[in-house]
This record gives structure tokens, C-alpha cells and sequence, in this order.
């Protein structure tokens, strides 16, 4: 009889403790300290700040190098994959989630020019200790767009840059007005998305292209994080090392993966971490 | 060996049992009941399906909302035209034959015949072109479409928003205050997803009912197999690719290449299940024909050589595809024991508004 008492304590025990566990979340043993880091993005149109006018704007602020005029009426783009390496093996990868529940998503940035609570990354969890390189995604990779309907800066419904024909995000947009533009308003529009590559094999060419960029930068030092030290690398992008010899005459109006590779080519150029604040 | 049941056995199988239950219970954490009308099942003799249930689990609150949805013109930018208005149930929610080219807000006429829908839960690319490459992204299109519901989808959300009862269902079905972009393609999605057809004749046959085709439809399905399957492929009756079948007598409608935008896409448009094929005329994506007749005539001598022609009906010259008149009624008898009369009468998609 004691026998059975004692297995039958053994059973309560055993089951309480798997209901305990079983709903209980993993947790990060707490062991490593952890520490963030705030990643500033400065946009530039050559040596000029860039700034936003109004649509329909006769203000041309910026020339190419081609000295064709224009200005920006709507500028910005998405970040993702965010990832910071150390000179002694650190690695931080920022976390991924796309959900309908826009507070459920994780890693996906967008900065949109004219809006500067958009300017900071503000990463968190990053393991203490040196690093000197950030890596990121410059766009919207094929796991932000095929778990389907997303919420937050992916949603379509607020002002999300998504084609609707064409599903993908537009990963680097660029809208004003250009003199040298014969379209109706001289509009300029350049909007430069695709995720998706089918690679030419046999006869075939390739089909789609995929418009997502790595941009890998390393910083101009070496930089400590801890749980008292927040560093802030200062990126400065650079729209002419896009367009700065595009004619503007003729590449006004982008809306195609293919159309965009042009582009595409120099994006990861345009990005460079001009300094860091420890 | 006989088994007892020792005093031991007795406690530790019902506590691991209890401790499976609660693990279980946190994995799935769900309180609905497993069978119902509203939940997706796989048909038994279909491959697996490629949506994202994970996100976007079918329930009954969700359906209901999106059938809500799909019969409301409010969502159209002037009120007139909803989802409804060109996908037609008794038509496996393609247009009536009195709309080859369905119309949009202020009688805007389509240019491309309005896809039936079904067993979208096994796609992976939508609309003829299939640029859409996401159920959920498909409902954007159409109401961004200047010729369909010329609305911004934007604009759809506030509306709801500001509507007397979608804001009470949206958080009824989703549990969300505020009404955002994703949830209303998720209930779009959920009320699509169960439009599943896999209850025709030819099922019952398939799934081992002798009786559920007669002799000439047997003899058709065999005619069918040996002329169509390569692209019309069972279950589902299409292999989901792109090809140009010769449909346009000059191409005006650039089809595949406008999303790959390589030029040996070019009048290529993705071959169309031909479930339900009895109640969609007119077909193709010109809706060029009225009648089967026409359709298996356009194979036999139809086609002419053309850019990108589909070599497995036209080659060397001349259409691939022989066949009798006797054959051509034949294939056509079996084409219609398609018709899926269980799901274009299927009473939870009525339309239930007001």
C-alpha cells in the first residue's frame, strides 16, 4: 500500500510539473547579458539633405549628372535580414516574423523619407560584446510576402508599398518630378521590387528577377555593446549613386522586377556608415 | 503472454494520458470542435494543400465574415458592383455566359473572362496570368482593378471601419479593435478556401463508385486521358502551368509575359481546371467560345502556328490532337459528369446580407 501511495505521489508530481512545463514558454537562460543598438539612416541626394516637396512640386532641387533637374515627392525603402558581426566572431541575427498582427512582426524596417520616427533601427537583444559590420536586407524577401496577408509597414491597406498585380513589396521607391520627364505631370517614377528568380536553364532565359540587395557595411570602428552601451552607426544613403547617370528622359516610369536590375546594380553602392557613435 | 493490469498500470497510463492531453492542449490550444461544416478537409484523392493554414486557420466566425464580404458592393468605390457580381455560385463562381467580359464599376467591361473558383487552396499562382502568387493578395486586385471595383483598398479598410457592424465581427472572428488590411484578406481567404469541388460524378468514380459514369462517359474519360491529361491533369484538371493554346488569332493580350517579362511567355495564360467546365462557358481567357464543341474543335483544326504555340497541340504544322466526331461527343459527355451539383448548390455560400 505504502508502495502505491508513494508511486501515486510520484504521478501527481510528474503530472502537475508536465502541465508546469508544457505551457510554460522557453526562456533565454539569462546568463548572457544583452545589450541594443541604434542604426541611423541619413538620406542625401549627393552632398544635398534630401527633402520631401509636395506632389505636383515645380521646385527642382537636385540635378543628375546628366544636369537633368528634379525633385522627390515620395522617397523611402524597406530593411530586413538585419545582421551585426563582431572581429571576434560575434554574430547577431535580428528575429523574423511576417503576421496579419502588426505587433507580432519582427525585423521587417522601412524608412520613409519625411517621416523621421522612420530613420532609427532600433535593435534590441543583441549579445554583449565588440562588433563592426552590419549586414542587411535591402527589401522584402520571398518569407515577408508568401505567408500571405501581413499587418503593420507590410499591410497594402496602410500605404504598404505592394503591387497588387505583381505581388511583392516595392523595396526602393523613388517618385517626384523631372523637366526632362515628358510624362504627364513630369512624373518620375522608379520603383524597384522583385523577389523571385526562375534561372534561365536550356534555352530559356531567366524569368522574374530578384531585386532584394545584401548591403554589407563595415564600421569606420570597432564598437561595444552591453547592457550600458548602446552604440549608434550613422548610414548615410546616397539617391545619386542610383540615378546620378540615369537619363531621366527615358527611365521616368520603372514598375517591373526586370525593368528595375538596372538599378538594382548600384543600390548596395549607395549605402555607406559614415561614422559611429559609442 | 497474458497482460495484467497492475495497480501500477492503472495510475501511470491515465496520468501520461492526462499529460499528453495537456500537452496537446497548449500545442493546438483549440476550442472549436473538429468536425464541422466550416473547418477545410483535404479531399481523400487530392494532393496536399499549398495555402498557409497556419496563419489563417478556417473557422466559422472568419467564413462568415468573408462571405459578408463577398456579396457587400459597398466595397466597391461607388457602391455598385461586389465580388458577387461576377462570381456567380450556380456558375462555380464564374460570370454568367451573358458576360464573356464581366462588368466593372460605371459598366467598365473587363478584357479578360472572369476565372470560376475552386480548390484555390492548391494553387499557388492566381488569375490567368498568375501574378497574384498568394491567395490572400488575390481580393487586392480585383478591388484595385480600375474595370472591376476601382476602389483603394485603403479606402475599403476605412469603410469598414467606419461601417455599423464590421468592426463587432471583425473582433469577433479575429479578436482585433481595429480593422487592418490583413484580417479582411484573411476573411476573404477563409470564405474562398472551403469553395472546394471534389463531388462530381467523376469523384464518386474515382473513388470507386462503377456506377457513377455510364458507358460513354467511361469512354470519354479514357479519350480524355489519352488527349488532354498532359496538361488537364487530374485531380485537380490542370498542372497549374502557362501555355498558349493558340486562342487569339492575333495576340493583343500579352498574358505570362506581363509578369515574367520574357518574350517565350508571351500569349501564354494558365491552363484552367475543367471542373464544373458544364457551367462556365463561355471559355478561355477571350472567351472565344460558347460550347465544348467549339473548344475540341479549336484543337482538332482550330489552331494555327503562332508565337509560343503550345507544341503539344500544334507541331509539325498541324494540330497534335485527332479525333471522330463520335469521340468529340464522347469527351463531352465526360466533361460534363464534372459538374459538381453538391458545391454550386452548397447552402453556405448563399448569400446571407441583408
Amino acid at each position: 500500500m505504502k508502495n502505491i501511495k508513494s508511486k501515486l505521489a510520484i504521478s501527481i508530481v510528474f503530472l502537475f510539473s508536465s502541465l508546469f512545463f508544457s505551457c510554460q514558454e522557453n526562456e533565454d537562460p539569462n546568463s548572457i547579458s544583452q545589450g541594443e543598438m541604434i542604426v541611423k539612416f541619413d538620406n542625401y541626394v549627393g552632398n544635398q539633405n534630401m527633402v520631401i516637396d509636395e506632389v505636383g512640386s515645380t521646385n527642382y532641387r537636385y540635378s543628375n549628372a546628366n544636369g537633368q533637374e528634379f525633385n522627390l515627392t515620395r522617397f523611402g525603402y524597406y530593411i530586413s535580414h538585419v545582421r551585426l558581426e563582431g572581429p571576434n566572431g560575434e554574430v547577431f541575427i535580428d528575429e523574423m516574423n511576417a503576421s496579419a498582427d502588426a505587433k507580432q512582426i519582427k525585423g521587417y524596417y522601412r524608412v520613409v523619407q519625411g517621416e523621421s520616427d522612420t530613420y532609427n533601427i532600433h535593435l534590441k537583444n543583441i549579445p554583449a560584446g565588440q562588433y563592426n559590420k552590419i549586414i542587411f536586407n535591402l527589401g522584402v524577401k520571398e518569407d515577408g510576402i508568401q505567408e500571405g496577408a501581413v499587418g503593420g509597414i507590410l499591410d497594402r491597406a496602410a500605404g504598404a508599398w505592394f503591387w497588387n498585380w505583381n505581388s511583392g513589396f516595392i523595396n526602393y521607391i523613388i517618385e517626384g518630378h523631372s523637366p526632362a520627364s515628358l510624362r504627364d505631370e513630369n512624373r518620375l517614377q522608379i520603383h524597384i521590387g522583385g523577389w523571385k528568380n526562375i534561372p534561365s536553364a536550356d534555352e530559356n532565359p531567366q524569368r522574374f528577377f530578384d531585386n532584394n540587395v545584401e548591403v554589407s557595411l563595415p564600421f569606420d570602428a570597432t564598437v561595444m555593446v552591453s547592457e550600458t552601451m548602446r552604440p549608434s552607426p550613422h548610414i548615410i544613403m546616397d539617391l545619386l549613386k542610383v540615378i546620378g547617370d540615369t537619363d531621366l528622359a527615358i527611365q521616368n516610369n520603372i514598375h517591373s522586377p526586370a525593368a528595375a536590375v538596372p538599378f538594382v546594380q548600384k543600390l548596395a553602392e549607395a549605402f555607406v556608415v559614415d561614422h559611429t557613435h559609442q | 503472454m497474458k497482460y495484467n493490469l497492475t495497480t501500477r498500470d492503472r495510475l501511470i497510463w491515465p496520468a501520461l494520458l492526462f499529460v499528453v492531453i495537456v500537452w496537446v492542449g497548449c500545442v493546438s490550444e483549440s476550442d472549436e470542435p473538429i468536425l464541422s461544416l466550416y473547418r477545410f478537409e483535404k479531399p481523400s484523392h487530392f494532393p496536399e494543400p499549398t495555402y498557409t493554414f497556419q496563419n489563417n486557420d478556417v473557422n466559422e466566425k472568419g467564413f462568415n465574415l468573408g462571405k459578408m464580404l463577398f456579396f457587400d458592393p459597398s466595397l466597391s468605390r461607388d457602391g455598385s458592383v461586389s465580388c458577387s457580381s461576377c462570381h456567380v455560385q450556380s456558375h462555380a463562381f464564374a460570370d454568367t455566359w451573358l458576360h464573356p467580359f464581366s462588368f466593372g464599376v460605371e459598366d467598365r467591361e473587363g478584357v479578360r473572362n472572369s476565372p470560376p473558383l475552386f480548390n484555390l487552396a492548391f494553387q499557388t499562382e492566381f488569375f490567368w496570368d498568375g501574378g497574384v502568387t498568394h491567395l490572400d493578395f488575390a481580393p487586392i486586385l480585383a478591388i484595385e482593378s480600375e474595370i472591376e471595383m476601382d476602389e483603394s483598398f485603403e479606402n475599403l479598410v476605412h469603410k469598414l471601419n467606419n461601417h455599423t457592424q464590421y468592426p463587432k465581427l471583425f473582433k469577433e472572428a479575429f479578436g482585433v479593435e481595429e480593422i487592418t488590411g490583413p484580417y479582411v484578406l484573411h476573411a476573404f481567404s477563409q470564405f474562398m478556401l472551403l469553395m472546394v469541388s471534389a463531388d462530381s460524378r467523376y469523384d464518386q468514380f474515382v473513388k470507386g463508385d462503377q456506377n457513377a459514369l455510364n458507358q460513354e462517359e467511361i469512354e470519354g474519360l479514357l479519350l480524355f486521358r489519352k488527349h488532354c491529361e498532359s496538361c488537364h491533369r487530374e485531380p485537380l484538371f490542370t498542372d497549374l502551368s502557362y501555355r498558349n493554346n493558340g486562342v487569339q488569332k492575333t495576340i493583343t493580350d500579352l498574358g505570362r509575359e506581363a509578369i515574367t517579362e520574357v518574350a517565350q511567355d508571351r500569349a501564354k495564360f494558365k491552363v484552367p481546371s475543367l471542373r464544373n467546365i458544364e457551367v462556365t462557358s463561355p471559355y478561355m481567357h477571350n472567351a472565344r467560345f460558347e460550347g465544348l464543341l467549339q473548344v475540341l474543335n479549336h484543337y482538332t483544326e482550330g489552331i494555327q502556328e503562332q508565337v509560343n504555340i503550345d507544341p503539344l497541340v500544334f507541331k509539325n504544322g498541324k494540330p497534335t490532337i485527332q479525333l471522330t466526331d463520335p469521340e468529340k461527343e464522347k469527351i463531352i459527355a465526360f466533361l460534363k459528369s464534372l459538374t459538381d451539383d453538391n458545391f454550386i448548390n452548397n447552402p453556405i455560400f448563399f448569400n446571407s446580407n441583408e
